[in-house]
């Protein structure tokens, strides 16, 4: 008890002061950066000095340290909304890509040209002779051709974008995980043992991490040494100081490339459900089922149309047709899968008619095509050709794989009619489409070159329109291979599919940005300078100060007093 | 919009900019949004912006771009059937022009002069025929059905018109479910398929494993459907899909390929008409599956066990490619061939070795009579069609009975006498109708009353001469006498008793004996009644001055006219109601476009009340943000 004591305890007032000032001054000058967490200094008296018996007496106040205002709950939850957002954001943005492709509710899209398509046959029953309507049927046909092939393409360079999208943002989730492991040493160097935390440094660690949470959905478990590791799924990417990394790998699925996020050191799978890469793996997947149910359906257009078509009249006959589709070894079964056609022949049967130019007489000569799998004698390529061949009036054969069939001589033409098999569809034998998918439908181009070999006539007299109709009724047929449902059905099922899924993550990044906001604000609420707050503390250390110097000066003037006692 | 939870311990400076910030975005995005709908006047512009309204509006579209489709078939049928109707026009004016010129030329006060300058107009009149007939509208002979690309009616070689068209007409679909014809057949108006010799037998070919399940009529003739059917024996059981067989063959080897199961073997019935079905031991049913009628369809439902099953009568149908020896259970049919005469035409068809029905019916339509040979639409019989007017077509044997087998011979022995002469029958009188002098002279009559067919008239001739003299004709067609007695042919005649008209219509009066042989007339041709056939009688009639020849043939061209008169009135009704569906689709498409409108377009008093309701609530936003921002207690610091 002495004024030495009195002037050590306006000593530590002062410089607790001055450290709370500090900490305000940090608190003001970090008020607008949002990854910064409010600091509070902890302050406490001074351990008591004891007067006299029973009787202590205070030595004034001590810093015990600087406190973040932090809930790591909160900033985990924070966190994981942040990758829903992102998710959800990139999402709705490319889904809306998809469905700006498919430019629905216009009088410019597929289902348009689908319609158109099938209209102009229903006209060209009208008059199945008139010119005109045939190039109609090929122009409307090859529309069609030409609309599926631009909306394959376009998915296709969609798709594309996709990857090359998430080929930059793995390299910057890798970045952001080499920074995390980097701050991860220099916390634990900082700390090293003592209970302070580097304040600075676990904000920096906080605004990566929530960086890489905007990439790809991460969780993390601090460690004692206050490091912290960060898991994709139950997998690490960030151990201590070390990043697993993360790269691309380019698996081919179906002969496309799929695009996988994978962990360099083992190359398995970094399971993104959420984040911009999670979002972008969903917009990915969404991209291959609409093309491919688009390739489904444009493959079923051109089969059906084409078995109408190929057991079809045009106003002549034909002298020599070439399939478009070849098969691999001539020599098996047409439904081997070995033989790589596009469409799969089935049991049934053919006829062939042989006209004689000079009288119209027609003869008639059944094909028959054994697909069953029964006996060991079912048709190959070869033995088709073998029988046309034997048919009087053409001859067949099989060149390059493809079915040719020229009439014999030139007194007499030929056609065909009644397949149920499919044979001649699935060969492209007489066929109005070519191709077997979206991206090489195409109207034959022997079609274009003489528009009279268009089958509009199904009995043989050249202005006969019933497949035509048969034809232009395709619009409204249920087809099995469709699970009944018909063409057009089809397609608007992939449409609304694709509609569902913007609007429902459209909805999604609303919902999820409210949470990420609720979120966000709570943290504010408990991490965020108030100004007004801190102003109030400002004054508060001022007076503080204030208070303390003048302590101190009183003191000094008593210690002034009594040296004048000595003298 | 979100709501944000407000209720927080402490405000911050960033969480009072943040909160300002995200209200804005939200108010102004909303705006976006209304500004878009405003400015492209849609309110839903991709099925995104409801998904549930998109679909609709896909629905809607679809359905507009099909009736469009619709309207487009309604309006060209309606032009073609405009023109059928001028044309119809055109014909009724000119068959009430004919029968003018027939009555006026009855009378017994009318010269032959007179008549035979009326017979140039009405043979003016029946080149005009030919020419509506051959009417075109925009490249479509209107009457020549599917081969309208060229000139249904052209001039015979034998004279006579013969028509190069088919009495297919053209259907279309003009709404959905409603498919109707927009063409009239050249039969309906000018009666081209009057002159058909329909085959009268059913030649039920034999099936082979070949023979395509459609073109069987099956067992309980509503064709076959191709289903799944389950056989069973004792404890084992199969179900056999015959969804994709194609023929008989097919059927059986399916059936076949599970007899290690049921051990049940099926092939052809011995009679070739049906399925047999044989069990190697114990006994089999076979039933449906599924409520299908496969089973039943191919004859072969058995739903109590037996050991072996002959299934019912399949029912084939003769098609092009049905052999001419599968015909009639496979009995075949006699190839001897057919005599055929079509005006002053004539062609004997014969055929050799197994060949189709199609090549039988060419060798036919190749021997350039006039004629055209088809298969009955039913798919049961063949019909020979005299494609020529003007001409008559007579189908006799070739010394067989090619002809009787496929039930076309024009004239046969039992033949009814009222069906001879067009219908007209044979004219009999009290007492005797016919006498018959012998080349010896001798003569005895026969009394025709109460023969009711060619076999009753040739059994009382018989009778009447006390020895086979009568006969039907082996080659060709007609009574055939033939006189054993000696003398010369000159004397051997048969001549009308009591004024009688029946030798005559028989075909057997005043016809010269060759070898002791009177072969009679075919008195049962097939030709074509109608426009054409009726003006060249009334022409040819007026020409040879023939009164009773005008008279009939004026009374055809009435009945043409009355027919031509009602083809015109279902043309009228035919485009009344095109008109009346063109009109309630244009009334549906307007209700469908006031929907759509309804879904799609935007409803500006609600986006423009939403606009300025954004618009005062971001007006809100950024002065109270600019208020709030500003007051800070730093301020009031000295």
């Amino acid at each position: 008890m002495s004024l030495t004591g009195a002037l050590s305890i306006g000593k530590t007032a002062l410089a607790v002061s001055q450290a709370q000032l500090q900490v305000v001054g940090n608190n003001i000058a970090n008020a607008g950066n949002a990854d910064y967490t409010r600091q509070t200094p902890k302050v406490s008296t001074s351990k008591d000095q004891q007067f006299s018996q029973n009787v202590f007496i205070g030595t004034g106040v001590q810093l015990d340290g600087i406190q973040r205002q932090i809930d790591e709950a909160l900033q985990g939850r924070l966190r994981a909304s942040v990758s829903d957002s992102n998710g959800a954001d990139t999402e709705q943005l490319w889904m809306s890509r998809v469905e700006s492709v498919l430019n629905e509710l216009g009088d410019q899209d597929l289902s348009t040209q689908m319609s158109t398509f099938f209209n102009s046959w229903s006209n060209l029953a009208s008059k199945p002779q008139d010119g005109a309507l045939r190039q109609v049927v090929l122009q409307n046909g090859q529309t069609l051709a030409d609309g599926f092939k631009d909306l394959k393409s376009k998915f296709e360079d969609l798709r594309s974008d996709v990857a090359d999208r998430l080929r930059a943002l793995t390299d910057d989730a890798d970045s952001l995980a080499d920074q995390l492991g980097e701050l991860n040493r220099q916390i634990v160097t900082a700390e090293g043992g003592s209970s302070g935390q580097a304040a600075g440094l676990r904000d920096q660690r906080d605004a990566t991490l929530k960086k890489l949470s905007e990439l790809v959905d991460v969780h993390s478990i601090e460690q004692p040494n206050g490091s912290l590791n960060v898991y994709i799924g139950s997998e690490p990417l960030v151990l201590h100081g070390t990043n697993r990394g993360l790269t691309l790998r380019e698996d081919n699925v179906n002969g496309k490339i799929n695009t996988v996020v994978v962990f360099a050191d083992n190359k398995g799978e970094a399971k993104a459900t959420t984040g911009q890469i999670g979002g972008l793996t969903v917009v990915r997947d969404a991209i291959d089922a609409t093309t491919n149910r688009l390739n489904d359906l444009a493959k079923n257009v051109i089969f059906e149309v084409n078995k109408l078509h190929s057991s079809g009249q045009g106003t002549g006959g034909l002298t020599t047709t070439l399939g478009t589709n070849a098969v691999d070894d001539p020599a098996l079964a047409l439904n081997d899968p070995v033989t790589n056609l596009p469409f799969k022949p089935t049991s049934g049967s053919f006829v062939v008619h042989v006209k004689e130019k000079a009288t119209g007489l027609v003869t008639s000569t059944l094909v028959k095509i054994d697909q069953d799998g029964l006996n060991g004698d079912d048709t190959t390529s070869n033995d088709l050709a073998a029988d046309l061949s034997a048919v009087t009036g053409v001859a067949a054969s099989i060149v390059g794989g493809k079915l040719k069939v020229d009439a014999a001589s030139n007194a007499v033409e030929f056609s065909f009619s009644q397949d149920t098999s499919g044979t001649l569809a699935a060969l492209g034998v007489n066929s109005f489409f070519t191709g077997d998918g979206a991206f090489d439908m195409n109207v034959d181009k022997k079609l274009q070159l003489d528009p009279s070999k268009l089958a509009a006539a199904k009995n043989g007299e050249p202005t006969d329109n019933q497949t035509a109709r048969a034809i232009a009724d395709l619009e409204t047929t249920v087809l099995g291979a469709l699970g009944g449902s018909t063409l057009k059905e089809n397609y608007e099922s992939l449409v609304n599919n694709v509609a569902v899924t913007a609007a429902a993550s459209k909805s999604n990044a609303e919902a999820s940005h409210v949470v990420q906001e609720t979120l966000f604000n709570q943290r504010e609420a408990l991490s965020g300078v108030s100004m007004d707050e801190e102003a109030i503390n400002l004054m508060r250390q001022q007076r503080a100060f204030q208070g303390a110097s003048r302590l101190i000066s009183v003191v000094n003037d008593l210690m002034d007093q009594i040296m004048g006692l000595v003298r | 919009m979100a709501i944000l939870p407000t209720n927080l311990a402490r405000v911050s400076n960033l969480l009072r900019t943040s909160v300002a910030t995200s209200s804005m975005t939200k108010t102004q995005r909303m705006l976006l949004e209304v500004q878009n709908q405003l400015t492209t006047g849609q309110r839903i512009n991709k099925p995104s912006d409801d998904p549930g309204d998109g679909a609709i509006i896909q629905q809607l579209q679809k359905t507009l771009e099909k009736r469009q489709g619709y309207l487009d078939n309604i309006s060209s049928a309606k032009n073609t059937l405009s023109s059928v109707d001028t044309s119809l026009e055109g014909l009724t004016d000119l068959l009430r022009q004919a029968t003018q010129i027939a009555s006026a030329n009855v009378g017994s006060d009318v010269t032959a002069d007179a008549r035979t300058s009326a017979a140039a107009l009405i043979d003016n009149l029946y080149n005009q025929s030919i020419s509506f007939g051959n009417t075109q509208f925009q490249g479509t002979y209107i009457y020549g059905g599917d081969r309208s690309d060229k000139q249904p009616f052209v001039t015979a070689s034998n004279g006579g018109v013969k028509f190069v068209g088919t009495n297919n007409v053209l259907q279309n679909t003009f709404d959905d479910n409603m498919v109707r014809p927009f063409m009239v057949s050249g039969d309906e108006v000018f009666g081209t398929a009057t002159g058909t010799k329909v085959g009268s037998n059913n030649l039920s070919p034999a099936i082979t494993t070949a023979t395509r399940l459609d073109a069987l009529g099956g067992a309980t003739a509503a064709g076959v459907y191709k289903g799944q059917i389950k056989i069973t024996n004792g404890a084992a059981n199969a179900t056999i899909d015959l969804s994709s067989a194609d023929s008989i063959g097919d059927a059986i080897t399916r059936i076949n390929a599970a007899t290690g199961t049921t051990d049940v073997t099926a092939a052809i019935a011995p009679d070739g008409m049906s399925l047999a079905l044989t069990a190697g031991s114990g006994a089999f049913s076979v039933t449906e599956v599924g409520g299908a009628s496969t089973a039943r369809d191919l004859g072969i439902r058995q739903n109590n066990p037996v050991a072996s099953l002959d299934g019912a009568d399949v029912k084939a149908k003769v098609t092009p490619l049905t052999l001419m020896s599968s015909i009639f259970g496979g009995g075949g049919v006699d190839a001897s061939g057919l005599a055929i005469t079509n005006g002053s035409s004539t062609a004997t068809v014969t055929y050799t070795g197994p060949i189709t029905v199609e090549a039988f019916l060419n060798q036919i339509n190749a021997a350039d009579v006039g004629v055209h040979a088809q298969i009955n639409a039913a798919g049961t019989g063949l019909e020979i069609v005299n494609l020529v007017a003007g001409t008559e077509l007579r189908i006799g044997e070739n010394g067989g009975n090619t002809a009787t087998q496929l039930g076309i011979r024009t004239m046969s022995p039992t033949q009814q006498l009222s069906e001879l002469n067009n219908g007209k029958g044979v004219r009999t009188v009290p007492g005797a109708d016919i006498t018959v002098t012998r080349r010896d002279g001798t003569e005895f009559s026969v009394d025709l009353d109460g023969a009711a067919t060619i076999g009753d008239v040739i059994t009382k001739i018989n009778t009447a001469a006390g020895s086979t003299m009568a006969s039907f004709a082996t080659t060709g067609n007609g009574i055939v006498m033939t006189d054993a007695s000696v003398g010369p042919d000159t004397s051997f005649k048969v001549a009308a008793a009591n004024f009688s008209s029946a030798g005559e219509d028989l075909g057997l009066n005043g016809l010269p004996a060759t070898a002791g042989v009177i072969t009679g007339k075919d008195v049962s041709p097939v030709s074509i009644a109608g426009v054409f056939t009726n003006l060249a009688k009334l022409r040819d009639a007026l020409r040879t001055n023939d009164q009773r020849g005008i008279t009939e043939a004026s009374q055809g061209i009435s009945e043409d006219l009355e027919r031509v008169i009602s083809v015109r009135g279902v043309t009228g009704a035919r485009v009344q109601e095109l008109e009346g569906r063109e009109d309630r689709i244009t009334d549906e498409n307007l209700a469908t476009q006031s929907l759509l409108s309804s879904l799609q377009d935007t409803d500006y008093t609600t986006a423009i009340t939403q606009f300025s309701t954004l618009q005062s609530s971001l007006q809100a936003s950024l002065r109270t943000t600019n208020t709030v921002a500003n007051l800070s207690l730093m301020d009031f610091l000295s």
